[in-house]
């Protein structure tokens, strides 16, 4: 696999998206060792650009970077020369200097990530871009599904929610549809759009289909320009996983994922957060194993 | 000048070409006919082309004054000559917006200077903020015969109605670029798959047809001319249509890419198809160009926008709005449709020569005895590669760069000068 940038799943093909997933596996059982570090990277420089404030992509991707032995520069956004009204385009041709073996984006611009690969040599990796993609979100979540469902084939994801602003619902659905997983979305009409995925707009018509997991997305408040449901209560009474949810998900044996951050009272109730079939912090977790396969997995055209 | 262009076929706006021969003298047509070459004129083999009145774009974005990196009026007009174009009709919203008579005369000085008639809309509000009219009078004096605040609509009703009511007593017609502005959002791209599939908000094609409704409405009770520009979409089509039949006094226009792309050719973010109105599905590309086979559109226009590189290199939402089109709209046009027998020369000649010319008042460009040069020589069986050294245009943002198609505009003359002989 010769690929130089990771910028979205509909571009990959069911083999490096298996590949990738096997790949991490190795990764993840580092992390149970004393030591967690491999030297693959050892000597290749990984430039965090996040110009979307993230604590925890950034960090995942920082102790992924890490944990392969690679040096890691975050270029501290907010304080330096963008916020001077410097092009996306001039700062990398700046950071450029800096021999970056890899470059990883957050942008809320959709395709900013795509625009900078064609500028670089290194290698770029999307790490979220506006609504358009975030890649290394629905590997970890294809991996998470594995270890509980190791052949993915033929079961039923739910994603719930705001799908219309969410890049995770695009690049999730992306993968899991690539795997053989029937997709469905559920969610207020204002904010699921009609793709050739299903579409429920009620909770009770989409647990009736049978899901083996919901997966709840957040309502992106910044995202939204204008209201697109009444009130976080009305949306939770109607959309949101309550208790009296809970307890049907849980007869039912149902794993809940979310890919954070959560809002509590929205999208979920506290609850939920206890429930053993919730897969949130293996996410997490899985979210540096998914995101060390992806930098190993990479070729930059940087020698 | 003594020329003639031997062997030829000559297109009117009524009939296929037929074949005749071209004898200007002094810029004015002589004859038209077969017959043989007269003593001592310059004979020019046209055997296989076709001879044409000069096109004539009524919608063309020079960027002069204040935004010259991206065109000047000097540059547009010979990227306009390079087309086989002999007359333009500029927007008016450069920096500052053509806003006033004082505006109005520089940039008519300015055309003044370059080798095909210059014109120029001015805005509807000062500044094009849609809040207060603009020097309705003293632009009229000043040469001006089309108002439009283009790249916006007027949002405010009232004030578009009042303008309508006040602006037509001069004499004078108004043309509206159609949205609404709640509904458009960023403006990027249409709202469908490919909006959804990229993550970017789109504009529904409800945003041009709203405000198209409630202009025409507008006009019609004031009594005023509205000329529709850039139609995008197939029900905005049929808005006209159905106005046309009840009698109200509105022409229309339709760009070339609005015809020939749509949302798809966007692929991975390339900004070459990003343009407002934007480029929607194959269903209102047919619905265009049943339109302009039917005569719901008066006219072709181009819109010719020039942006930079490095300003078409940024995020796809971050990248202006726009393509240019003078130096290829005709070749284009020629490969895409006349080519293929989607519609014949005539439709050429009628809707990017002659009616744009009589929506501005203008002598129709004919190819006939007696008449002033204003002609084109095109060659079918040439092709065009609309690299960046064939472009005159300053800037070459167009899904077109590097691409070959079929057709060459060979000469052109206007009046008593040869101004393109390739």
């Amino acid at each position: 696999m010769a690929r130089k940038d990771f910028l979205d799943i509909v571009t990959l093909d069911r083999e490096e998206i298996i590949h990738l997933l096997d790949q991490a596996k190795p990764f993840k059982d580092l992390f149970t060792r004393s030591v967690k570090k491999v030297p693959a990277l050892n000597g290749k420089t990984v430039l965090m650009l996040f110009y979307e404030p993230s604590t925890r992509t950034l960090s995942s991707f920082e102790v992924a970077a890490k944990r392969l032995s690679a040096d890691v520069t975050i270029f501290d956004v907010p304080h330096s020369s963008v916020t001077k009204g410097e092009s996306v385009r001039d700062t990398i041709d700046t950071l450029q200097a800096m021999r970056a073996d890899y470059i990883v984006v957050r942008h809320r611009l959709s395709g900013q990530p795509a625009a900078i690969a064609r500028q670089t040599g290194a290698s770029v990796i999307n790490a979220g871009d506006g609504a358009h993609a975030h890649p290394t979100q629905a590997l970890l979540d294809a991996f998470t599904l594995r270890e509980v469902h190791p052949d993915l084939a033929g079961k039923k994801v739910l994603i719930m929610g705001d799908i219309l602003h969410s890049r995770v619902a695009r690049s999730t659905s992306t993968i899991l549809d690539k795997l053989g997983v029937e997709v469905a979305y559920c969610g207020p009409g204002s904010l699921v759009p009609h793709t050739h995925f299903k579409r429920f707009t009620s909770y009770d018509e989409a647990m009736k289909w049978g899901p083996d997991a919901v997966y709840l997305l957040r309502v992106q408040k910044e995202r939204q320009e204008a209201p697109f449901y009444p009130s976080d209560r009305e949306y939770h009474s109607v959309f949101g996983v309550t208790q009296e949810r809970l307890r049907r998900i849980s007869e039912e044996g149902i794993y809940v994922m979310h890919p954070g951050p959560i809002n509590r009272g929205v999208e979920l109730c506290d609850d939920v957060l206890d429930y053993e079939r919730c897969l949130i912090s293996q996410q997490v977790e899985n979210g540096i194993a998914a995101r060390m396969s992806v930098l190993y997995g990479l070729k930059p055209q940087t020698s | 000048m003594n020329l003639f262009l031997k062997g030829g076929d000559v297109a009117t706006e009524d009939n296929a070409p037929t074949r005749a021969d071209v004898w200007i003298v002094d810029g004015t047509i002589k004859a038209v006919s077969v017959m043989d070459a007269p003593e001592g004129a310059r004979v020019i083999d046209c055997v296989g082309t076709v001879i044409m009145p000069g096109m004539f774009d009524a919608h063309v974005h020079f960027r002069e004054p204040g935004q010259e990196q991206k065109e000047t009026i000097l540059d547009g007009s010979e990227a306009a000559i390079n087309g086989g174009i002999t007359g333009v009709v500029m927007m008016p919203n450069t920096a500052p917006s053509i806003d006033s008579a004082a505006v109005v005369n520089r940039v008519m000085e300015i055309g003044r200077k370059c080798r095909i008639p210059i014109l120029t809309s001015g805005c509807i509000t000062v500044g094009r903020e849609g809040k207060e009219m603009a020097p309705i009078s003293g632009m009229k004096d000043a040469g001006v015969l089309m108002l439009t605040d283009d790249g916006d609509a007027v949002p405010n009703a009232a004030l578009l109605k009042r303008a309508m009511e006040y602006g037509k007593e001069f004499d004078i017609f108004f043309a509206s670029h159609c949205e609404d502005s709640q509904l458009a959002g960023p403006r990027a791209l249409n709202e469908g798959p490919v909006s959804y599939r990229l993550g970017i908000q789109g504009t529904p094609a409800l945003a041009e047809e709203i405000c198209m409704d409630r202009d025409i409405r507008i006009a019609h009770a004031t009594g005023a001319h509205l000329h529709i520009q850039h139609v995008s979409s197939k029900i905005g089509m049929e808005t006209i249509r159905w106005w046309k039949e009840r009698g109200a006094h509105v022409t229309a226009e339709v760009a070339p890419h609005h015809l020939m792309f749509r949302a798809e050719d966007i692929g991975d973010y390339d900004t070459h198809y990003k343009m407002n109105p934007p480029l929607r599905t194959a269903e209102d590309n047919a619905a265009l160009l049943e339109g302009l086979k039917e005569g719901v559109f008066d006219l072709i226009a181009t819109d010719h926008a020039p942006h930079t590189e490095f300003e078409k290199s940024q995020a796809f939402v971050d990248a202006p709005n726009g393509l240019v089109g003078l130096d290829h709209a005709l070749i284009s046009l020629y490969d895409r449709f006349v080519a293929k027998g989607d519609f014949g020369w005539e439709l050429l000649v009628k809707r990017y020569s002659a009616e744009p010319r009589r929506m501005m008042r203008l002598d129709v460009a004919e190819v006939a005895e007696g008449k002033p040069a204003d002609l084109i020589v095109f060659d079918p069986n040439k092709t065009t590669t609309v690299s960046k050294e064939f472009m005159k245009s300053k800037s070459s943002n167009t899904p077109f760069l590097d691409k070959t198609v079929k057709g060459s505009v060979e000469l052109v003359v206007l009046g008593d000068e040869i101004l393109l002989e390739r």
